[in-house]
């Protein structure tokens, strides 16, 4: 799958595991088609939990309980500037960095498709995010500019985080969960350039904050995860 | 940036097609100037000593470069600038260096949580809602924009709105427009009440004093809360937050004391009335030349198509050839 769905299920498995829920991974080629928005890819949850996630996570009853009306105004502050800037990187490294997509990004994306739908697929695509980066803004970034983006990103996050285990203390919330599931991707994707990964690790409250997640929340779901979801062989931050 | 528009309003100023700014001096003080955007004058003024900048690099999470000089002309003929580039260009005018590197952090995100949150509605108010569009942008646009550009430039905009509108909420969403509005509405809303409770009973984001933020928050606010729209659905919900109003009232009569009051010392006095009378006049000019040439182009082009006017391609007298002597003696033979 394309690393933005390796993001989202990452994001989506953490916020589920924060919520101790139990999740059912199912790996779908067609993922992106399944959301009726096309923005998200499918989280099959066992069947007994739906109706509690969706009251956890519509009706009000979510990880961000605990924190005072300016906290949590200040948590989607930040979760709105991971969405604006380490999400529209990522898009455009994927997509408008001319060695990866012709590298990493056209094979990954077409690989479930035979010949020439995958060429055509992986296209269209292209097309569209070019466009939807024209519209924002950032059609005519550099490479640099991009990579200074997500340095003000992570210097902001890093910032914030603090010495804290999580950005709002002790207790985990939506934040934590979409901080990890970018900046997971982030390390454990490979890309044609590790620069992004590597001007990631400078921040190593966030590289600890990322191992602490990983250890609370994934060390005894590894089943869970399949091994087609990650393309880099040490996916684990563990080991690194 | 000279004071042609006498003692317009606030929202008079606020888009017009090139925004320049002064960056110098408080209103009050000599040689103080009279700015066009509304939305980016207050900086300078939030700006402390500039030599002072320097204690906030390695706190900030952006680099503080020094602003290329003392006037800048900021965006192109087309569309206002994006505050933040405003913003980051004037970094020599540094409003953060008391800030520590978490509030520098928080500012980021604030920033962000308006781009993603509050443009596309404002977007979807001023351009997108017909009625809005019609009656108060395109006027608007066209008053500031120099003849013959304001025929045109307005709906080219307006184009270029709805295209990135279309492109950020995704394909299909402006074919279902009251569910987009509903949306784009619903998250403005909270957006504003996340802004009304970070702003809490603060006189600034930061405390007492002003920084980049509140230049930024306010460049989103003041046109929703000043602009005088037809359908003003979140003006309603903006009413409703007493603080967020105070906050931008403050900053009105702090750094804009002008409006809808005296102009500025600098500025000649003149009456609303004249002014207004002023540019009328100059528009009746620009119409009456403008409908002349047409009435002449129509009278001209069916003169010529019904035959009245005829023109016709011939060699003229003089250029006909003489014969020559020789020739005319053969013809006698």
């Amino acid at each position: 799958p394309s690393a933005m769905y390796v993001m989202l299920f990452f994001c989506f498995q953490a916020f589920l595991q924060m919520c101790s829920l139990p999740v059912q991974v199912v790996c779908r080629a067609n993922a992106e088609y399944m959301s009726p928005s096309g923005k998200f890819g499918r989280i099959s949850v066992v069947s007994p939990v739906l109706p509690l996630v969706l009251e956890r996570i519509l009706c009000g009853h979510s990880l961000s309980d605990g924190l005072d009306e300016v906290q949590k105004a200040e948590m989607k502050a930040y979760m709105e500037l991971v969405n604006n800037m380490l999400l529209t990187a990522e898009l455009y490294l994927q997509w408008c960095d001319d060695a990866t997509v012709e590298e990493i990004t056209h094979p990954r994306y077409g690989s479930p498709y035979p010949w020439p739908l995958n060429r055509i697929l992986a296209y269209q695509k292209q097309w569209e995010v070019r466009r939807k980066m024209k519209a924002i803004g950032w059609a005519g970034k550099s490479l640099d500019q991009v990579f200074e983006d997500v340095d003000q990103c992570c210097q902001a996050l890093s910032q914030r985080l603090g010495t804290q285990p999580y950005f709002f203390n002790k207790k985990p919330t939506e934040l934590d969960a979409l901080v990890f599931g970018h900046l997971f991707t982030i390390l454990t994707t490979e890309l044609s350039s590790d620069e992004l990964s590597e001007r990631v690790k400078t921040y190593s409250n966030l590289l600890a904050f990322c191992r602490r997640i990983e250890q609370n929340y994934f060390e005894g779901h590894a089943k869970d995860i399949p091994a087609s979801v990650t393309s880099r062989s040490s996916r684990s931050l563990l080991m690194s | 940036m000279g004071h042609s528009g006498g003692n317009r309003p606030l929202q008079s100023q606020l888009p017009s097609p090139h925004w320049e700014l002064a960056l110098g001096p408080k209103p009050g003080s000599p040689g103080a100037e009279r700015p066009r955007g509304a939305a980016v004058r207050p900086m300078p003024w939030f700006a402390r000593n500039p030599s002072r900048a320097a204690r906030c690099r390695g706190t900030c999470p952006w680099p503080t470069s020094p602003a290329p000089a003392s006037l800048l002309r900021v965006g192109s003929s087309v569309g206002r600038p994006q505050p933040e580039e405003v913003v980051s260009s004037l970094q020599k005018y540094n409003a953060d260096y008391d800030l520590s590197a978490r509030q520098g952090a928080d500012t980021l995100a604030f920033m962000s949580l308006l781009q993603g949150k509050l443009l596309p509605v404002l977007i979807h108010t001023f351009w997108v809602d017909a009625k809005n569009y019609v009656e108060h942008t395109r006027k608007w646009y066209a008053e500031a924009i120099p003849f013959p550009l304001n025929f045109f430039l307005p709906s080219r905009m307006h184009k270029q709105h709805l295209e990135r509108l279309q492109l950020v909420c995704g394909e299909g969403c402006l074919d279902n427009e009251e569910e987009l509005e509903k949306e784009l509405y619903r998250e403005a809303r909270e957006c504003l009440t996340l802004l009304s409770q970070r702003l809490g009973t603060q006189t600034f984001f930061f405390g007492d004093s002003p920084a980049s933020l509140d230049a930024f928050v306010f460049s989103y606010l003041a046109p929703l809360l000043k602009a005088k729209l037809p359908s003003g659905n979140l003006h309603q919900h903006l009413k409703s937050l007493p603080n967020l109003c105070n906050y931008c009232n403050s900053i009105l009569s702090l750094y804009f004391p002008w409006d809808g009051g005296d102009p500025l010392p600098s500025a000649p006095k003149v009456s609303a009335s004249d002014s207004s009378d002023g540019e009328e006049e100059s528009y009746k000019w620009s119409n009456q030349i403008l409908s002349v040439l047409v009435g002449l182009g129509a009278m001209i082009g069916y003169a010529v198509l019904s035959g009245i006017v005829s023109i016709r391609r011939g060699t003229p007298e003089h250029a006909r050839p003489i014969p020559m002597d020789d020739e005319d003696e053969e013809e006698e033979d």
